[in-house]
């Protein structure tokens, strides 16, 4: 049984959801390239990209480009899992649940030791709940805030404008948290953590190993294959 | 011990000596040598002058006691600079003007002066004297010429030069806060003209890239902790300007061509260039005003309110920009705590995996 389930597989995501992850990387990528220079404008790394890239005006043209596309994939995202949610055509599996915390603390539990073993996670783990929640909240703070610092004579006519400076330093400390979570927890947790080192496939293949599946989602697995 | 009497009868000796000679030089300040008393017979009259081609009178006469105390009296003698009538003198005009003669005379300087001399080439200045306009500034139009003071003493002296043609911006900088200190009180740290414009290499101020470069030259001494503090102005004023959007793209943009050039804001939108007044005696409303007036420059349709989205300069803090304050505060608490947990998290998991198996 476990020989064979080595090597069958199970799909996991979907187009789309392949599809978010990768315009995620690349805009948040073009987002981090172009952005990074703007907040750290006085570095000498920054004065190399902004002037490789053609200087300031196409280094922020391209930033706000990103930014918007960025905003419509949030949008899109958001209608169209809020609009499967209703129909019931998608699981609602990303919704935070009580299970959720009792896990992170269950988990960190096993991991000083005080359990044996971790509590069994469903289609996504409170790790990955977190990240997606973070993901959304950042984006939606991003988006905001870009935008009022993209129209903010729009803006001073209808609030403060005391908000511009405000959503400068938002978007610009938002941007950093975005960026070390990306690093620390996305990157570190996701791909180089010894369970999947060097990396986590799945979301660009769209299948998961039938005993990866098992190993790390039980309770999904249950539900796809029934109780062994 | 006699020996030592003679060391210092030797030092008195020698101590006389000198206190006398300085004594006999300062008495005889004017002693020329003996090569400039010879010119000297005859342009020491007053009465002595020539007439140019255009029928004009020039006066030749040369006042030998302002030439002894000039910077030269005591180092060069009149055929340094005046070369070409050392032989067949007097050689009669051969001048059409006055103006003539004085832009022709003014190439000796160079002889000494060259690195001087090929700055000014690059000088808005010489660009209207090549391209025929008479009255463009040479050196001896600023310095003098018999009458050369030291420029760095005398720098009151050196605007007033420039006064001669630029007469409005002078009236309007020496009633500026930097023009009265050091017109009314001789303070040695404002700018004077050259302070700003620089001394030979004078660029064209109209420009944009002038204007985006700009600030660099107020930065120059409001970026400087030590002469700010004297004042007690905080050197913030350099650093939340370049911290701020116009203060990155006028810094970003100034080296770029002029097509990749953008008007922005600098220091002199809002503070005047030759009429800066302290913001201090100006007041706060008076400087919110002028904010307001120069973002309505620009951003067209912007509600009054529209200035407060520039800080005027303070850091924010619970009295300034209260909100803005809150924001960073809040997140230099929550992205430590967050990224500690994160990275606690990842290890947590890392030595659970490595050692539990």
């Amino acid at each position: 049984m476990r020989d064979v389930e080595t090597s069958e597989y199970v799909v996991r995501f979907s187009f789309w959801a392949r599809f978010q992850h990768a315009a995620i990387i690349l805009l948040f990528g073009l987002l981090l390239l172009t952005g990074m220079p703007q907040k750290w404008p006085y570095a000498e790394a920054s004065r190399w990209v902004i002037e490789h890239l053609g200087g300031i005006f196409v280094t922020r043209w391209l930033h706000r480009a990103a930014g918007i596309a960025f905003s419509c994939l949030l949008v899109a995202h958001l209608a169209i899992a809020i609009a499967g949610v209703l129909s019931r055509r998608m699981q609602p599996s990303m919704l935070l649940s009580r299970k959720d915390f009792r896990d992170a603390i269950d988990n960190l539990r096993y991991y000083v030791g005080y359990a044996e073993s971790p509590p069994p996670f469903g289609r996504f783990d409170y790790r990955q709940k977190f990240e997606y929640w973070g993901l959304i909240f950042g984006a939606l703070i991003m988006a905001l805030s870009g935008f009022i610092l993209y129209f903010p004579i729009l803006l001073s006519r209808v609030l403060p404008a005391e908000l511009i400076p405000a959503a400068k330093v938002m978007h610009s400390a938002e941007a950093m948290l975005a960026f070390l979570i990306v690093l620390i927890w996305h990157m570190a947790g996701a791909h180089l953590t010894p369970e999947s080192f060097p990396m986590d496939t799945s979301i660009f293949t769209g299948k998961i190993r039938k005993d990866k599946l098992r190993r790390e989602h039980p309770l999904e697995y249950e539900d796809l294959f029934g109780k062994r | 011990m006699k020996q030592r009497r003679v060391w210092i009868g030797g030092g008195i000796g020698v101590a006389a000596a000198l206190v006398v000679g300085l004594l006999a030089g300062g008495a005889s300040g004017e002693a020329l040598p003996e090569s400039v008393s010879y010119c000297l017979n005859c342009h020491d009259d007053k009465q002595l002058s020539l007439t140019l081609k255009d029928r004009s009178v020039m006066s030749l006469y040369v006042n030998s006691r302002e030439f002894a105390q000039s910077v030269h009296g005591s180092q060069l003698i009149c055929t340094d600079c005046h070369a070409r009538y050392d032989q067949n003198h007097p050689s009669g005009a051969t001048f059409p003007s006055k103006r003539a003669y004085v832009i022709a005379a003014y190439e000796t300087c160079k002889k000494c002066h060259f690195d001087t001399y090929t700055r000014t080439l690059e000088s808005v200045h010489y660009e209207l004297l090549k391209g025929g306009l008479d009255a463009a500034p040479v050196c001896t139009d600023c310095h003098g010429a018999h009458n050369i003071q030291n420029p760095h003493a005398k720098r009151a002296m050196v605007s007033r030069s420039c006064a001669t043609c630029h007469v409005k911006v002078y009236e309007k900088y020496a009633r500026s806060v930097h023009g009265k200190a050091l017109v009314d009180e001789g303070n040695q740290d404002v700018p004077a003209c050259a302070g700003c414009h620089t001394h030979h290499q004078i660029q064209q101020p109209g420009t944009t890239r002038f204007r985006l470069s700009s600030p660099d030259i107020c930065i120059r001494c409001h970026g400087d902790q030590r002469l700010m503090s004297k004042y007690g102005i905080s050197t913030t004023v350099a650093e939340t300007y370049l911290a701020d959007f116009h203060g990155v793209t006028a810094s970003l943009t100034r080296s770029a061509s002029p097509a990749h050039q953008q008007v922005v804001v600098t220091c002199v939108d809002c503070h005047g260039a030759h009429d800066i007044a302290s913001p201090r005696l100006k007041g706060k409303e008076a400087m919110k005003a002028a904010a307001a007036a120069t973002c309505a420059k620009c951003h067209k349709g912007a509600s009054p309110d529209f200035p407060a989205a520039w800080l005027s300069h303070y850091e924010p803090s619970l009295r300034h920009a209260p909100l803005v304050f809150l924001v960073d505060l809040f997140y230099k608490i929550f992205i430590p705590f967050v990224v500690i947990g994160l990275v606690l998290h990842v290890l947590l998991h890392v030595y659970r995996m490595s050692a539990g198996r």
